[in-house]
């Protein structure tokens, strides 16, 4: 008894040696680091999932999830093939928040179906691995798009086994878009893309691109309520702007911060809006904004 | 080793060329049907889509009443897009641009102007103003939502709608 309680003692006080030893080296590393990467991580993208409940956000080269009404961010596995820093666009699909596709350019697409345990890459049929933008259908789990810089858009309907180019895409090349199932389209539901020079609107029978409401300005991100999909909130160059009725009229929104790059509305209708690294939330529709993570 | 990698290079390549070619043909369209639907769109539809399909002129932007205007049937126009069941639906029931600044279809519902094999018979003549590639695409639409049943029978029952009116 009395031997164990020595040896205890004895690894105690190696313990404290080694930190002793260490520990300055140990703070020096940390503010080595810190002084390295001084920028912190930027939000290239958020998106929601099962059914607006699960908010998803790709910071820098990571992918992290929460339960969008609260909790903890939790780090989403990624595809070991794929160059994490080349990952800007994530979506989820409607009914489940462990459906995840994830593009970029020279990547294509890639989905996991459990929560990003095992991922595979789905670009058969599609000509390049310059994917640009990805959407899933806002009710039919199996159907996604995908955007391919100089292609156009291209669909799936068996979770991205096979493809089929739609349409060249709007007029001005899109940076991001969202399928919305808005009432009124002839087919399933609406396209809603930010490009260069403001928000395009098609139905998803792609006849025709038109220009949603005249923004006139650079958009970075478009997203649409999907408790009240007239709703739509555009980021633009220019500031943040809301839409009561699909895109036809916007009205200047209040900004959490200078410039938005990043969007997301959930089932309960908070916006999630992210600037640079910071994540904000609007509870209100765009009125207020608090920082979700600081 | 290099030629063994040629000829199994060049294996594949045939494989490539024989799956692209193994593509199923296109159906052919029925010359009658698309012959009857030719003079029904004479009489129904040129007015407004124009005497080839050419559509409206400015079509792609809303009028002075904020209404879209008609389109083209043509290659350059979208109605290769539609399933067939979507284009029966639109000529049956009409259809108006959900962001008109207007209320009325502009798009007139022909459903008791046209029987089920009549509006049938138009749809085969659009198809006919089409390139093979807008072909295979809207056929590939339609798979899955073909034309409904009753377009199928070539005799009117007693009970059906009347037969569509020259120069309506
Ligand atoms: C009174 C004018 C008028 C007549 C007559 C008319 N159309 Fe139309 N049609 C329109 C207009 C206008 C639209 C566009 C509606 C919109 O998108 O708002 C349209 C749209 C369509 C579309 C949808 C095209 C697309 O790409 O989305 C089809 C198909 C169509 N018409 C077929 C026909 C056929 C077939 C006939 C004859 C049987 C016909 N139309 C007669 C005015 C007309």
């Amino acid at each position: 008894m009395r031997a164990v309680r020595h040896l205890r003692s004895v690894v105690f006080d190696k313990r404290i040696a080694l930190l002793l030893l260490l520990g300055p080296f140990a703070v020096f590393g940390a503010v080595m680091v810190n002084t390295k990467d001084r920028a912190p991580p930027q939000i290239l993208a958020l998106a929601v999932g099962g059914d607006g409940t699960t908010l998803l956000e790709m910071r820098a080269d990571k992918l992290y999830r929460r339960a969008a009404a609260d909790g903890a961010w939790a780090q989403v596995p990624l595809p070991r093939a794929v160059a994490p820093s080349r990952i800007t666009a994530i979506a989820a699909v409607a009914k489940s928040s462990d459906v995840l596709y994830l593009a970029g350019q020279g990547l294509g697409v890639w989905r996991s179906d459990n929560g990003g345990r095992d991922w595979e890459a789905r670009n058969d049929g599609l000509p390049s691995r310059e994917a640009i933008a990805v959407t899933a259908h806002a009710d039919r789990p199996e159907t996604v798009y995908a955007y391919l810089a100089g292609n156009g858009i291209f669909r799936s309907e068996d979770a991205g086994k096979h493809w089929k180019q739609m349409d060249g895409g709007p007029r001005a090349a899109l940076t991001q878009f969202v399928h919305s199932n808005m009432p009124g389209s002839m087919q399933s539901g609406w396209l809603f893309a930010a490009t260069r020079t403001g928000v395009a609107r098609s139905m998803d029978c792609f006849c025709g691109w038109y220009d949603a409401g005249g923004l006139n300005a650079k958009v970075h991100a478009v997203a649409y309520a999907p408790n009240q999909p007239q709703r739509v909130y555009a980021a633009t160059e220019k500031g943040l702007f809301v839409s009561v009725n699909g895109g036809e009229e916007w009205r200047r929104a209040q900004a959490p911060a200078g410039s938005v790059t990043a969007l997301a509305v959930a089932r309960s209708g908070t916006v999630y809006a992210a600037s640079g690294s910071k994540l904000f939330r609007s509870t209100d529709g765009g009125q207020t904004w608090e920082r979700v993570d600081a | 080793m290099r030629s063994a990698l040629l000829a199994s290079a060049m294996v594949f390549a045939g494989v490539a060329v024989t799956a692209h070619a193994a593509k199923e043909a296109l159906p052919p369209l029925d010359p009658a049907l698309a012959a009857q639907g030719r003079s029904i769109y004479a009489h129904q539809c040129a007015s407004c889509h124009g005497p080839q399909g050419e559509g409206a002129p400015h079509w792609q932007a809303r009028n002075a009443q904020g209404e879209l205007p008609a389109p083209p049937h043509g290659p350059q126009g979208h109605t290769w897009k539609h399933s067939d069941a979507m284009l029966y639906r639109i000529v049956r029931e009409g259809w108006r641009d959900p962001f008109n600044k207007t209320k009325r279809l502009t798009m007139p519902a022909f459903r008791d102007v046209l029987s089920p094999r009549e509006t049938r018979a138009v749809i085969t003549f659009l198809k006919t103003l089409w390139k093979p590639e807008q072909r295979r695409f809207q056929w590939e639409e339609s798979r899955k939502e073909p034309f409904p049943p009753q377009t199928n029978r070539t005799t009117r029952p007693a009970d059906d709608r009347p037969p569509h009116e020259h120069g309506r």
